[in-house]
């Protein structure tokens, strides 16, 4: 048995005052030819953002659809998280070291996990590429009585070429393969469906849920924060890939026209192994120089609701680069009408839509230009971030998660449409 | 120099309205004979932990008490923590293979950090076991002790420490002016040289997670998950690991459900990401309480931070901390600052933060503390005086200015300043009858 977890249930109905009844409809419509749907998610961690996120969302609100959806975690031991790291990395299109011997650790726990699919399921999806091996070494009689979906929610585009040659072999067999967008699958890779479906913020989370202005600024003050000054805000993971250091960059030039400006630096993946923590801590020396810099995490125990205040305590949201992935957390911004500047990177361009949502922005002095221009005239913020709550709402939202992926099921089912095979 | 740590600045009058003016008075007066002391603390990370968040707001006060306070951390090879994480394991009794190797590399990072220390302060702490050998080598470099006085401030329970890792520590203490532990029974008999004080842990009532909240920021989270504030609630916040016996805590919700159907509980794990048994006992606690939604298994893994944890704790009929071994347990602080009436295990610190009887129960077993939930469920207007009654007691003697208040003292005992005429009643010594 995989490790279980703990799903509290859940009622779409809470959705309908954000988005409405007609979605809700829409969705109910989508999922009634779909229910009873044994569906079994498997992940690598319950924890984090992203993956874990989304889940912990979805999953409840699918079951409360009338789908029979479940969500566990495959078994690991400490072996394996060295190669579950590298593995990560490797996709990810840093260089790693893969020995043959970290080949060979990760296919025995995807047998070994294999061995655990002890249950009948019509879907199995498989989240991440770490443990897209199972398919391969579940027996025959399982393997084929369910469709068998992995969902790639990293972008591998330029994984290292000896870890993808691995994975490839596993997952091209799958039903479906899902990329959040087209540019994050690897240009060679072949399958039976590759299907798109962006990730999506939930707007009743506690990162996300209304909170008072009042509020905002007890919750901010509490972490020395002054509500009434001008704040900038970076809310990411504080490693290279999304330059925190350039940030105190535009922070420290943008406080040239703004002289009582402050920046707030919030990681939101907690920096515990080694490397995060070295790029953390390297983060907070420099803010040390500047009185007006703050960095938090989760190792001051920042949670959802504080990461919900800061945003909202914000005037303008940077994201200053973003080498791989998504950046959902702009999203999370934008929900909340805060203008964003951001680097014009993959999936920031699927948020910010420059002179609409935000702008767009290379250097430091465009980025500080843009700063300054967007503190300095509050109706052009007021209405980018009008623009970005109105995008995210009809874009980034659950509800248009859950429809891509029920509709994605009833193709696969065959209770809608053709199956892609 | 060591990377310095900086901190929010902090202002003492903003304490008068919760400890009252007069205290605020005698910090002032206790600290007027200290102005302008330049005082250092050096501890290994600026970020997570009970220490860090202590100084996080101790320094502060301290600049505005007018003394010159500076927080400063070691540096330190990945090895280097790594060593250090396990000697702190073993200080703490579990055991270890303490090797020559990790001996070194314990003392060649002090080393290290002594070249780097080159000012002079009056008053020096030098926090735990990972930087306590450097004031040896200083003296050694210096060919002198160095200026001021050092005094080692000591976190951890050390009376299970591994031998040899307690004999590798001892020798690098002897030199210290003054070694300051949580509990007298903490104190090591067999460490000769310095002045032994006994200061206990405080929790800052201005924080994230103690100050308080506003109305509907607290409804919105119990709204989020599903919690009906007019029903009843537990709440217990911990690792999860056998000492702190979530499925004990299980239990209990169990034996009191049969009687009061509408129960709900909240228990909020706190974890890391590297300790594989912190996730076992996580599996295995959500096991436990299978189909029963009414169990809410939250952890900071998932985004719940303080200000979720200050909203649950005060929407607690009773906090339970069902320990059976415990540090301090500054969290039955947190909720009892919250007049929350608390039913907890006897154990490690908690008996002096619970008196048993008036601001909460002390228990062992499932059955003695479900039936003291139990019986504050049904006796809300008890629960109610209990609750009070543990605010004040945490007024008196758990907050961040009488731990304040503590090291002024130290600091004048050391100098060899007369106390004060007036002085308020609560002190750490009454703490410890």
């Amino acid at each position: 048995m995989y490790g279980t977890l703990a799903i509290a249930p859940r009622s779409i109905r809470d959705l309908a005052p954000v988005v409405g009844e007609e979605e809700l409809a829409e969705l109910d419509r989508l999922a009634r030819p779909l229910r009873g749907l044994r569906i079994l998610n498997l992940s690598i961690t319950a924890f984090g953002t992203g993956v874990a996120e989304l889940l912990n969302a979805t999953v409840p609100l699918m079951t409360d659809l009338g789908l029979d959806c479940q969500w566990q975690v495959v078994r690991t031991a400490e072996e394996f998280a060295p190669v579950n790291r590298s593995m990560y990395m490797a996709l990810g299109g840093r260089h790693v070291t893969w020995s043959r011997e970290m080949a060979d650790v990760w296919q025995r726990y995807n047998a070994m996990n294999a061995d655990l699919l002890t249950k009948d399921f019509d879907i199995v999806v498989v989240h991440d590429p770490q443990p897209a091996g199972i398919r391969s070494f579940v027996d025959e009689r399982r393997r084929t009585a369910a469709r068998w979906v992995m969902h790639c929610h990293l972008d591998i585009s330029s994984a290292q070429e000896n870890v993808w040659l691995l994975l490839r072999q596993h997952i091209e067999p799958y039903d479906a393969i899902i990329f959040e967008m087209q540019s994050f699958a690897p240009s060679d890779v072949q399958a039976h469906g590759i299907e798109i479906i962006r990730p999506a913020i939930d707007p009743a989370g506690p990162r996300n849920m209304d909170l008072s202005p009042e509020s905002v600024a007890a919750i901010a003050e509490r972490y020395g924060i002054d509500a009434a000054r001008p704040l900038l805000c970076q809310l990411s993971p504080l490693d290279e890939s999304c330059d925190p250091m350039g940030a105190i960059d535009v922070y420290d030039l943008a406080r040239e026209a703004v002289p009582d400006l402050q920046l707030l630096l919030v990681a939101t993946v907690v920096p515990e192994e080694p490397l995060a923590r070295a790029s953390f801590d390297e983060v907070a020396r420099k803010a040390m120089d500047y009185t007006g810099v703050s960095v938090l995490s989760g190792l001051n125990e920042v949670g959802n609701v504080e990461m919900n205040a800061f945003q909202r305590a914000a005037s303008v949201i940077l994201q200053k680069d973003l080498r791989r992935g998504f950046g959902l957390w702009v999203s999370d911004a934008l929900w909340k009408e805060r203008p964003v500047v951001a680097a014009p990177r993959t999936g920031l361009l699927e948020q910010v839509i420059d002179g609409q949502t935000g702008f767009l922005a290379e250097s430091t002095e465009e980025f500080s230009r843009q700063v300054v221009a967007l503190l300095q005239d509050r109706s052009l913020a007021a209405r980018l971030g009008a623009g970005g709550r109105r995008h995210v709402r009809e874009n980034l939202l659950i509800t248009r998660y859950l429809s891509d992926y029920l509709r994605l099921l009833g193709r696969l089912t065959g209770t809608s449409g053709k199956v892609g095979r | 120099m060591l990377g310095s740590v900086p901190t929010t600045p902090k202002s003492l009058q903003d304490y008068a309205p919760v400890v009252g003016e007069e205290f605020v008075q005698e910090i002032r007066d206790l600290a007027a004979p200290l102005a302008g002391a330049r005082v250092l603390h050096i501890n290994a990370t600026a970020f997570g932990g009970g220490v860090a968040e202590l100084l996080g707001s101790l320094v502060p006060l301290m600049n505005d008490a007018g003394l010159r306070a500076d927080w400063q951390v070691i540096r330190g090879s990945e090895e280097f923590f790594q060593v250090t994480k396990a000697m702190h394991n073993a200080l703490q009794g579990m055991l270890i293979d303490w090797t020559p190797h990790m001996r070194e590399v314990w003392l060649h990072n002090n080393l290290l950090n002594a070249q780097l220390f080159d000012e002079d302060y009056d008053f020096v702490f030098v926090h735990d076991p990972q930087p306590a050998a450097i004031l040896g080598f200083i003296a050694e470099l210096r060919r002198h002790h160095p200026a001021g006085y050092w005094l080692w401030r000591c976190h951890i329970d050390l009376t299970h420490a591994q031998v040899q890792v307690w004999d590798t520590l001892r020798p690098h203490l002897e030199g210290y002016d003054g070694a300051i532990f949580t509990l007298a029974d903490y104190v090591k008999e067999d460490l000769g040289g310095p002045r032994t004080f006994v200061v206990p842990p405080a929790i800052d009532p201005l924080s994230p997670k103690n100050a308080e909240l506003p109305e509907d920021v607290q409804q919105s989270i119990l709204a989020r998950y599903g919690i009906d504030p007019a029903k009843p609630l537990l709440v217990q916040v911990s690792r999860f690991d056998p000492w702190k016996d979530p499925l004990g805590v299980i239990e209990v919700y169990r034996a009191i459900k049969r009687e009061v159907p509408d129960l709900h509980l909240v228990l909020i794990a706190s974890m890391a990401h590297d300790d594989p048994e912190g996730w076992a006992w996580y599996e295995r606690t959500v096991r436990r309480a299978g189909d029963d939604y009414d169990i809410h298994i939250l952890s900071n893994l998932n985004g719940v931070g303080n200000v979720e944890v200050n909203a649950f704790q005060r929407a607690a009929d009773v906090v339970i901390q069902k320990s059976v071994r415990e540090g301090f347990g500054l969290v039955v602080s947190e909720a009892l600052w919250k007049a929350r009436p608390v039913v907890a295990g006897n154990v490690g610190g908690i008996p002096l933060q619970i008196v048993n009887g008036k601001t909460g129960y002390l228990v062992g077993t499932v059955e003695e503390c479900a039936q003291r939930v139990l019986s504050l469920l049904k006796n809300p207007e008890k629960a109610r005086a209990m609750g009070r009654a543990g605010r004040e007691f945490v007024r008196d003697n758990f907050l961040i200015t009488r731990y304040l208040r503590d090291y002024l003292r130290i600091f004048r005992e050391l100098r060899g300043i007369e106390p004060p005429r007036r002085e308020s009643a609560a002190t750490a010594a009454r703490v410890l009858d």
